[in-house]
């Protein structure tokens, strides 16, 4: 943010107090007049439309346009004497959505290979604090959670994909369980449970603010002991398509060996997680270093149609400051246990359990309405109140945001003495490849899940039902692609379908330098990377670097 | 203050000498001074154990295990990268256990050099987040499970404690399978029981074009 006149940081915190009651300030504007003049998904400079592929004519975010409409970073010649491995099911990406639909597949009774572009479990998953959705207390139903869901994205979801995913819910937990996952627990052994924002009741099962973490590992654990053939450091550059342009397989990138491999599947799995790191509109992220958004471009190749390709959200506390922690994510958790967010006059300026869109842009406007807290370079951002939480509730933050206090231990402030600066940081895709409720994907023997696939969040996601779609899609899809392993194998494999895509794009008058899965983020110059000449042999115009 | 003018401090990183601000990790500051870094690179935010580093500061002659996102460079500092994979040699599956008073016997058929420890303290002074991974290993010997895998919630399965153990005993994976069967044999919620039960017998169906999913209806 480039604004310059909010209150002085130092002059902010010798004013602030942290305060047992403070009044919420009326609101001025309705939401969708908020959501309109701040939030980013409706700066109209950002988007364009789609000229190439099934999406054509849609309006879609330009950075991520540029890559679903840019050239593959391989061709037929590189196939030549890659190896070729069989397999019943591949699936793309080790996070938990990745794992779990590895686990049920191979469970069912498939060949399962996991391919990851790092290694096994660094995904978001594993950063995920706030918690998993699930309807298990007396006050809520499987209705009601479908009903919030709706609610919160607008009502842009599928329906059909929502009332999967909450009839899941409590089955999904127990999935967890028998995985060894703990959640926490009260003194009769319930599951304790809380409140998200712009939801109708407490649903969230946690543990501690690890709950990613926990699954993650977890999840990990049972894959590495499992018969899935794990390949680490194994991005997909390609997907391969046989002779009637059903999905066949990928073609992977050994980054230990600099290779290709083709792997040729019955079925295959996208779980490739979301985008964080494009750094839509320049915003900074929470998400893991991996979240380039691989999947979407294969499988838009492919010929999958994608939807809400322009709606991202924004969660509302990434911390501003220091620098070396900015977009860092603050879970949703702390808020909902009653934690205030104070403008640079220490006011209220929203309902801090609104859904994180309109809370996002809440902070943002105030930002740009010169009510923000500043600090140099243009930084800016409102209070996170946890000296007030702590104040009304003395203990919570030791007892229940282990993970916040770590935080600020590395940030150099006590959260409990002293409000930390928060400002929106980019964490999700609510949009995605096309699904239907097993996880299929409008190409034949090509599955999506988690981040990846659309229309289960509409264009907003509550906190919770992200763990929820993983675990809850991941096994539909690992069920229904495994018993697709009886069918008769592909007669012709190969890259026909990257032919079409050029032909394509150079008819549209589509730039072709550009070539893309990024796989990488820029700063981590993996182009350029001299342990990896694999890739780099194959990269077209290059510019040599000695 | 911001990186642009901090003043720098000397690092060598991988046997690169490097320039940067002592605001950056150790990561941030390879990326700063221009070089590719992709392996050990995970989650940036010291919860995936992706970016294992050792670490020698200037004048001393310890040299520590440490993540790399979560160490700020230092004037003097030496880093070196520890990509290689460790995986544990141990293999389990829960369901094999079929019965929770076997859990004791089964964990040292599972982990048979638990009971070897030296109380060396490698595994401690490796783990970055200062879990108690000795006395963890040893209550995990006892039985007690339920406690051992208390002391190791913040784990994030790093490996390093893998690689300061002399007795090959993985104790990061002796903590977690403590945790495993914990929930496993032990975690049976009744409100989630009885949840399942309720949908068992169709009691709670999802109508998909219920009053409260309509944008009219819905508005507060």
């Amino acid at each position: 943010m480039t604004v310059s006149n909010g209150t002085p940081y130092s002059e902010a915190l010798s004013a602030y107090q942290a305060s047992a009651a403070r009044p919420l300030k009326p609101a001025g504007d309705d939401t969708q007049t908020l959501l309109e003049q701040y939030h980013p998904d409706y700066r109209a400079d950002t988007l364009d439309t789609i000229k190439v592929g099934p999406n054509s004519g849609d309006r879609c975010h330009r950075q991520l346009a540029e890559l679903l409409q840019a050239d593959a970073r391989i061709d037929e010649a590189d196939l030549a004497g890659a190896p070729v491995v069989k397999t019943d099911v591949l699936v793309i990406g080790g996070g938990g959505a990745g794992c779990a639909a590895a686990l049920v597949a191979r469970q069912a009774g498939a060949e399962v290979i996991l391919a990851t572009k790092l290694r096994l479990g660094d995904s978001n998953t594993v950063m995920a604090e706030g918690g998993i959705q699930a309807s298990i207390e007396k006050s809520d139903t499987p209705q009601m959670h479908f009903d919030d869901t709706l609610k919160a994205g607008h009502f842009n979801a599928e329906r059909e994909l929502v009332a999967a995913m909450v009839k899941d819910g409590p089955d999904v937990i127990r999935w967890l369980i028998q995985q060894g996952m703990q959640f926490d627990l009260d003194e009769f052994g319930d599951l304790l449970t809380r409140r998200a924002g712009g939801t109708s009741a407490n649903r969230v099962c946690y543990y501690r603010d690890y709950t990613g973490l926990e699954m993650m590992r977890v999840l990990r654990e049972a894959v590495q002991n499992s018969d899935i053939d794990v390949w680490d450091y194994s991005p997909a550059v390609e997907l391969l398509a046989n002779e009637s342009g059903h999905c066949a397989g990928a073609v992977l990138s050994n980054l230990k060996n600099c290779s290709y491999v083709q792997v040729v599947a019955k079925t295959v799995i996208i779980a490739t997680g979301g985008i964080g790191r494009m750094h839509l509109n320049g915003f900074p992220t929470s998400n893991h270093f991996g979240a380039t958004g691989d999947g979407l471009i294969l499988a838009y190749r492919l010929g999958a149609k994608l939807r809400e390709l322009d709606s991202f959200q924004y969660h509302p506390t990434g911390l501003a400051w220091p620098q070396h922690l900015a977009g860092s994510l603050i879970t949703e958790g702390v808020r909902s246990a009653g934690t205030w967010l104070l403008n640079g006059h220490g006011e209220r300026f929203i309902d801090e359990l609104l859904p994180r869109d309109v809370v996002a842009a809440a902070i943002l406007r105030e930002c740009a309405e010169g009510r923000g807290i500043t600090i140099e370079d243009g930084v800016c951002g409102v209070w996170l109140d946890t000296p007030g939480l702590e104040l009304r509730n003395p203990g919570i933050l030791q007892q229940r945001f282990p993970k916040l206090l770590n935080l600020g231990k590395k940030a150099g402030i006590d959260p409990s003495r002293s409000p930390l600066l928060i400002y929106p940081t980019l964490h999700y895709q609510n949009g995605g490849v096309v699904i239907d409720a097993n996880g299929a994907t409008t190409v034949p023997g090509l599955y999506c899940v988690g981040e990846a696939s659309g229309g289960i969040h509409g264009k907003n996601r509550i906190m919770g039902n992200a763990l929820l779609e993983i675990i809850s899609f991941g096994r539909r899809a690992g069920e229904h692609a495994a018993a697709q392993r009886h069918n008769k194998g592909h007669k012709q494999v190969g890259l026909e379908h990257l032919s079409r895509l050029r032909r394509e794009l150079t008819i549209s008058g589509m730039p072709m330098e550009r070539k893309s899965p990024m796989l990488f983020p820029d700063c981590a110059k993996f182009d350029d990377d001299a342990d990896y000449d694999g890739l780099r042999r194959h990269r077209r115009n290059k510019v040599t670097q000695e | 203050m911001s990186a642009e003018n901090q003043q720098l401090v000397n690092v060598v990183i991988d046997g690169k000498a490097i320039q940067a601000p002592p605001s950056l990790s150790v990561i941030q500051a390879l990326w700063h001074a221009g070089y590719p870094r992709v392996k050990g690179v995970g989650c940036l935010e010291g919860v995936c154990g992706s970016c294992r580093v050792l670490v020698r500061r200037e004048g001393q002659e310890k040299v520590g295990m440490e993540l790399g996102c979560q160490t700020l460079v230092e004037e003097g500092m030496q880093v070196l990268f520890l990509v290689f994979p460790n995986p544990t040699h141990h293999h389990y599956e829960l369901g094999e256990i079929k019965n929770s008073w076997d859990v004791q016997a089964e964990f040292h058929r599972i982990f048979p050099e638990a009971n070897s420890c030296r109380h060396c303290g490698g595994c401690y002074s490796a783990c970055p987040k200062n879990i108690n991974v000795e006395l963890g290993v040893k209550l995990a010997g006892e039985g007690r499970f339920r406690e051992a895998g208390e002391l190791f919630v913040e784990c994030i399965m790093c490996n390093l404690c893998m690689t300061g153990c002399p007795e090959a005993i993985a104790p990061n994976h002796v903590g977690l399978f403590a945790r495993r069967v914990t929930a496993y044999f032990h975690a049976r919620p009744s409100n989630l029981i009885h949840r399942l039960e309720l949908l068992r017998k169709g009691e709670l169906e999802v109508d998909c074009n219920s009053p409260g999913s309509q944008p009219d209806n819905a508005a507060n």
